[in-house]
């Protein structure tokens, strides 16, 4: 490794030059990373989903039609449902701004129950599932953060879909192992209301969300469900949570190979920038390896030598851009949480940004260092540069 | 001022790094192009669905068509009683008022198993003459009755079950897709069509209708139903008038323009960075050449354009090979979900898109070329004469 400051000088002898390639690496590795780390977050989160057996029922016609409230007591006497809750988008305006953030009408007897992993203090619980407070409504600890809202806020939402504000105040505050940013009402409160305006839209529970004994029960518990319904009013596609959450994503569209596209393109692009910026070196230093090579050092090592030198500065643009991308990405996960679920984004995308980082490295300087390596000694000194 | 000429034979000597520079700029002014055209393509399918003279009538309080509700007999009446307000009448003197119910389906795309959006309108015979541009392009229309329905050529190419002859389930019946039909690249074309009465039996919701879409004589009778509909308690509807219909909807567009050109904003600096490194060497290589020519008496201000120009040049050549690049997509289909909607867009990647295009290019030489132009506009000229 005794080459190993020779290669550090060559990388900073054209400061400038070095500099301005790293820059462009940087950049473009650091909207790489993003973007991947936007797909690579939705892998995982629908796999993290799979963990907890937890299963949605949806009307077949999807979310424009209804669920019943007779059906949700099917489900729930269903074998091997623990738990099941009502499940309902609201989709109000909280201070007039639209898709604020995501509520939902539950049941709160059982909805802690079906997402047993989200933790609330009892006496909160207990507030929530008063039955004499139809107002209550709880929400997760980051969307209370955000409008600065404590235990006893009133909260006022206005209706979009229905034609129904709905004035709550916040009983408790529960800490999920994923930030959902989501508020949950109470749906029977909602109901009375569209009753009460004789609404066609009452008695909708929207979809509905189990959790089942065990994960080996689930689907056979997800035909069981969706044969009950087959030949009622309203027959059902029930599917687990993970599934349910990529439906998001794929409604996007093409989302994956339009980022993928982009992808490669940068890819081809930085490396030809690299390479235009490795050859203009070697150019400049043909002489100079000429005499390395004269006084001695076999063609190999001269080879390793200058691919070390385009390696290691696409590397340390490949190393920002990986931290830049990470730090957009926790950027975004704070403004736009549905899309970007993960507090981090996951390693492996980083590890594979830096990867692709000395690749780009290793591509751009193959060609200038084999050539330079293959050079005649004599073509080499005599060439005037 | 220096001839034009002795930049392009600059770029020409040094062909290598010219070619990789064109190259580089190329691609990533080939990817910006690509997210350009997308989006104006989304936009265009907004664009061209507005109408001015069309209405939308909407329960009282609905934003969208999913969440509003009219009942059934309300809306068959809506046309008659209207009619003396103003409503069009078509060549057979039928008045054109459209009584139609949409719903969303989830169904999963070709090659995929996770089902996603999927708008379904049932039309009465009025829809077609009430979509500028409808035409059959392959098959037939539907026939009342028999649970026959017709899309267009990219929802069939897209969606599973709905090319011609396939039978798209709802609710548990199978409805034939008998006809493909264009309607100028509007949103029409994201949406499955059926008998509006066929569609009402299937889902069993008789009598459920979600909007009433009508077209006005002109624009005084627009005025004048606008404000017959809005001033009746009785009928409790509420009426938008197209064109602000769909810009509530491409605000959500803007998000994605936002996305887009911000991507492509990366891209760029990235590209800008490549190209400065190219043109520091052009001028480092250079130095004599520049040391000769203001000792000839070519001035500060000649020698800034000549290397700006000479960096502009370099990548509009990338430029043009990356607009170029993106042609053979032209007009390729594809959809995204908008407001829980899936939207059905052609790529675009007309005029103002490649002027974009080619603008960007210039900006990138413009900026990239300017600190190198500047480092060779202070050269000292005795010691860049003496560079060997």
């Amino acid at each position: 490794m005794k080459f190993l400051l020779y290669i550090f000088r060559n990388v900073i002898r054209n400061k400038l030059r070095s500099l301005l390639t790293v820059l462009a690496i940087w950049i473009c590795m650091a909207l790489m990373t993003f973007l991947y780390g936007f797909l690579e977050s939705q892998k995982v989160w629908s796999k993290e989903a799979e963990k907890h057996n937890r299963v949605v029922v949806m009307n077949i016609q999807g979310f424009a039609a209804p669920l019943t409230v007779r059906m949700l007591d099917d489900v729930r006497d269903t074998k091997e449902v623990v738990s099941a809750t009502p499940y309902s988008w609201f989709g109000g305006l909280y201070l007039n701004e639209p898709f604020s953030f995501a509520q939902f009408g539950v049941d709160p007897e059982t909805v802690f129950d079906v997402w047993n992993d989200f933790d609330i203090p009892a006496d909160q619980l207990a507030a929530f599932k008063d039955k004499s407070n139809r107002q209550a409504c709880v929400c997760d600890r980051k969307l209370a953060e955000k409008y600065g809202w404590t235990v006893g806020e009133h909260i006022r939402l206005k209706g979009a879909i229905y034609n129904v504000d709905l004035d709550l105040t916040l009983t408790g505050i529960f800490d999920p192992p994923q930030e959902v940013l989501s508020l949950w009402y109470k749906l029977e409160y909602l109901d009375e209301e569209l009753k009460r305006k004789e609404s066609s839209l009452q008695g909708n529970v929207g979809i509905i969300y189990l959790r089942a004994k065990s994960a080996g029960a689930v689907p056979e518990l997800m035909t069981r469900i969706d044969d009950h319904f087959s030949n009622s009013e309203h027959p059902t596609k029930t599917q687990t949570e993970g599934a349910f959450a990529q439906m998001f994503v794929k409604m996007l569209g093409n989302v994956q190979n339009f980022i993928l596209f982009i992808g490669v393109f940068v890819t081809a692009s930085l490396t030809l920038v690299a390479a235009n910026a490795m050859a203009m070196s070697m150019r400049e230093r043909t002489m100079e390896i000429a005499v390395l090579k004269a006084i001695g050092f076999r063609s190999e090592v001269v080879l390793a030598m200058l691919l070390g030198e385009a390696i290691i500065i696409a590397t340390v643009g490949g190393l920002f851009g990986v931290g830049l991308g990470r730090v957009l990405y926790s950027m975004a996960h704070n403004t736009a949480t549905q899309f970007f679920p993960l507090d981090s984004m996951p390693w492996p995308v980083m590890v594979y940004g830096l990867l692709v980082s000395a690749g780009i490295g290793f591509g751009s300087g193959i060609v200038p260092a084999v050539m330079a390596a293959r050079m005649s000694v004599v073509d080499g000194l005599r060439r005037v540069v | 001022m220096i001839p034009v000429k002795y930049n392009l034979r600059s770029l020409r000597i040094r062909w290598v790094t010219t070619l990789l520079t064109a190259l580089f700029t190329g691609l990533l002014v080939c990817a910006s192009v690509f997210v350009f055209g997308l989006v104006d393509g989304l936009m265009n399918a907004f664009n061209v669905s507005s109408d001015e003279l069309k209405l939308i009538v909407l329960r009282n309080g609905a934003t969208e068509e999913i969440g509003s509700q009219i009942d059934g007999a309300r809306a068959r009446e809506l046309g008659s009683v209207l009619e003396s307000e103003g409503i069009a009448t078509d060549s057979k003197g039928r008045v054109m008022s459209s009584p139609e119910q949409l719903t969303i389906l989830t169904k999963p795309r070709r090659g995929d198993t996770i089902a996603v959006n999927l708008g379904v309108r049932g039309v009465s015979d009025m829809g077609p003459s009430l979509r500028p541009g409808f035409e059959i392009v392959k098959g037939r229309m539907f026939e009342p009755g028999k649970y026959e329905a017709i899309t267009s050529p990219s929802i069939a190419e897209r969606f599973q079950n709905c090319g011609l002859g396939e039978e798209l389930t709802i609710n548990n019946r199978p409805f034939r897709i008998v006809g493909l039909f264009k309607a100028s690249g509007s949103v029409a074309e994201s949406e499955v069509w059926t008998p509006v009465a066929d569609l009402q039996a299937a889902r069993k919701t008789p009598n459920f209708i979600t909007s009433v879409v009508m077209m006005a004589r002109d624009e005084a009778a627009k005025q004048r139903l606008i404000a017959r509909i809005e001033d009746d308690e009785q009928f409790g509807l509420e009426v938008k008038d197209e064109k602000e219909y769909f810009q509530e909807q491409v605000k959500a567009v803007a998000v994605i323009r936002g996305i887009g050109y911000g991507l492509a904003m990366f891209l760029s600096i990235g590209a800008m960075f490549g190209a400065a490194n190219t043109m520091y060497a052009a001028v480092a290589g250079r130095a004599r050449e520049i040391g000769t020519l203001r000792a000839l008496g070519f001035s500060r201000f000649s020698v800034l354009m000549s290397f700006l120009f000479e960096s502009i040049a370099l990548c509009l050549l990338g430029g043009i090979v990356g607009c170029l690049g993106t042609l053979p997509f032209n007009g390729m289909s594809s959809g995204t979900s908008i407001s829980f909607n899936e939207v059905t867009f052609s790529f675009n990647f007309g005029p103002r898109v490649l002027l974009q295009g080619a603008l960007l290019a210039l900006t990138l030489g413009l900026l990239g070329g300017l600190f190198p132009a500047i480092r060779a506009v202070r050269m000292n000229i005795v010691r860049a004469l003496r560079e060997v």
